[in-house]
């Protein structure tokens, strides 16, 4: 098949202008299809990660908002006494906006040692020696650090909170890298927080063997009568309901993933349509000079699948880079989704762009090799 | 020795109600290195029974055995690898692959054999040069006059040295001085080639250059003797 390559370029080159509105459509909706995978892949990142259903979060009864929960900071010394329990993490959290924003900024404040021992997270500029040492000091994720165009050294203010960034980080957690991690009685005694002694929430980590459910039993039985009543769930399922709202339309946005590969079967495959009816004639010359019918359909399959896979391919890269230097991502109640480009994401769109490119050939495909010779010969052109 | 051989071969095609019957039992022998003239009215059947022979049209009925193989028998693909080693097929408006040169197009035949790069590219040459086409190898059909795209689907029909060569009206489409020149052409690859070429044309005087000449009239085959070929024609 490979000695016809240079016949199946030669026929793009020479209706280079259909070809290249065929890749360009193809490239459009490929880069869409791979910005809805990376949304859906941000939202599944975050809810069904191993520690995110391995870690429990406390957050305060029938509250939504981070500014809405105030639990008192000493009910951790009673959750880190819990059999299976071992650390539990006080985190003030404070944001610029609670509802769903594409440029939240969140801060959560904890105790240096614990953030350094909880999170993997990798300084690419600034020390933790810095950050230690200064009360106002942040560590900025990159994503942050990329929209708001952060570097070491800057103050930064949000809601009348202002911290000096100490660090930028990168996080194998790619949510992470949306959220600004300060001290935590920084942010309890900020301007306008006024909350030394309460926190948002609390992060319970817990042994590998932990009966996750009882003890998210055992913590919201205790203080169900207490001061603060709590919620206690995994992380995955506090981010799950806190996202829910997003989580439905991000649901809904999965169909538009699937309207773009259907627009390139149909693009391609009309395109495939135009050029086996234009070069029926074509078709009938090279079955006469020898060619089997089996091969002239392969090579229109090969056509239709070269022109899906080289616009896949440029969609996908443009995706990949779009989703790298804008570090996109989307807030709602504290809690971000990360749009981040990987290797699967880019791995799913080539296989979609290849699927998607042979099945177009196909009805072409089988058109052309049943054509009778003789009446493919006596088409016009 | 006797290369191809027609039997009892009918074409019937539907015509809205009716039935088209413009080949009704026909006969005919061609032999190694006949250069046969296949004349007729329009619409007489001479193409279909050309195309028939060239395995790329269907017969009602009958056979027809080249080498002793009966190609009526043969599958869609087995007919299409018989095609790509036996037969040269020379159209009237030459039908050349627009978006590859003179080159291209004559090494595409090539492509279906058997060979290596460099054998492929030697035949390639041999058969531009056969045909006086060398300095126009890298040509797009474009660039070319009606009569040196005709020269390049004969070196295209003749580069796999095929046992047959059919052309269809292979002069149809071009002027006085081009015919000249192509029908030379013919003779040179029949003589020179020893290649068995059978050819349909309208024309009395391009037909006088083959060394047989044959008339289909209402779906019967005559000969006018020429030469000192032999072969056998019967009406049915």
């Amino acid at each position: 098949m490979f000695q016809f390559l240079p016949y199946l370029l030669k026929g793009f080159w020479g209706h280079r202008a259909r070809a290249m509105l065929t890749v360009s459509g193809t490239a459009v909706a490929l880069f869409v299809f791979c910005f809805v995978s990376a949304v859906q892949d941000g939202l599944l990142r975050l809810t069904q990660d191993k520690q995110a259903q391995r870690t429990l979060v406390v957050f305060q009864e029938n509250r939504f908002c981070p500014t809405s929960s105030r639990l008192p900071q000493d009910y951790t010394k009673h959750i880190a006494e819990l059999p299976s329990v071992t650390e539990v993490i006080p985190i003030k959290v404070v944001t610029n906006n609670c509802r769903a924003s594409l440029d939240a900024i969140v801060f959560q404040g904890m105790p240096a040692e614990k953030l350094r021992s909880s999170r993997e997270l990798n300084l690419t500029a600034g020390n933790w020696s810095a950050f230690e040492g200064a009360d106002d000091g942040a560590l900025v994720g990159q994503a942050v650090a990329n929209r708001r165009n952060l570097s070491v050294g800057q103050k930064f203010t949000i809601n009348e909170v202002t911290v000096l960034v100490t660090g930028i980080f990168q996080s194998s957690t790619t949510a992470e890298e949306n959220l600004i991690y300060t001290h935590l009685d920084f942010l309890q005694r900020a301007r306008g927080q006024n909350s030394v002694g309460t926190v948002t929430q609390m992060e319970v980590h817990l042994l590998d063997d932990a009966d996750v459910d009882s003890v998210a039993a055992a913590i919201d039985t205790h203080y169900r009568g207490g001061p603060v009543a709590t919620t206690t769930r995994t992380k995955g399922m506090f981010q799950a309901d806190t996202l829910a709202d997003l989580a439905e339309l991000i649901g809904f946005i999965h169909y538009l993933g699937y309207a773009c590969v259907g627009l390139v079967l149909a693009l391609v495959a009309t395109t495939t349509v135009m050029s086996v009816q234009d070069r029926i004639k074509e078709h009938g010359v090279l079955q006469t000079i020898g060619l089997r019918p089996n091969r002239i359909f392969r090579l229109i399959v090969s056509e239709s699948t070269l022109l899906s896979t080289a616009g896949g391919l440029l969609g996908i890269g443009a995706g990949l880079v779009f989703l790298s230097f804008t570090g996109l991502a989307v807030a709602a109640e504290g809690v971000t989704i990360s749009f981040r480009p990987s290797m699967d994401l880019a791995i799913t769109g080539a296989i979609v762009s290849v699927v998607v490119g042979v099945l177009a050939g196909i009805i072409p495909g089988i058109q052309a090799a049943r054509t009778k010779i003789v009446t493919a010969l006596r088409q016009a052109g | 020795m006797t290369l191809v051989q027609v039997k009892n071969v009918t074409k019937q095609y539907a015509n809205g109600e009716e039935t088209i019957t413009p080949l009704n039992e026909v006969n005919l022998e061609v032999h190694q290195g006949d250069f046969l003239s296949l004349m007729g009215a329009s619409g007489s059947g001479k193409s279909t029974l050309l195309n028939m022979i060239a395995g790329i049209d269907e017969v009602t009925s009958g056979e027809i055995l080249v080498e002793g193989t009966d190609i009526t028998k043969l599958s869609r693909g087995k007919l299409a690898d018989w095609r790509a080693s036996h037969v040269g097929y020379i159209f009237q408006t030459h039908n050349l692959i627009p978006v590859l040169t003179a080159y291209e197009n004559v090494e595409m035949p090539l492509l279906l054999l058997k060979m290596s790069a460099a054998e492929r590219r030697k035949r390639v040459e041999i058969a531009l040069e056969a045909v006086n086409l060398t300095d126009r190898a890298t040509h797009y059909p474009r660039q070319m006059s009606g009569g040196q795209e005709q020269r390049v689907g004969i070196a295209r029909a003749i580069v796999a040295s095929p046992t047959l060569v059919v052309a269809d009206e292979p002069t149809g489409n071009l002027d006085d001085e081009t015919t000249e020149q192509i029908l030379e052409l013919l003779q040179r690859v029949n003589n020179e080639l020893g290649m068995t070429l059978l050819m349909v044309t309208h024309d009395i005087e391009a037909s006088e250059i083959a060394k047989r000449q044959i008339r289909l009239e209402r779906g019967k085959l005559t000969e006018r003797q020429a030469g000192s070929a032999k072969s056998t024609v019967t009406a049915a």
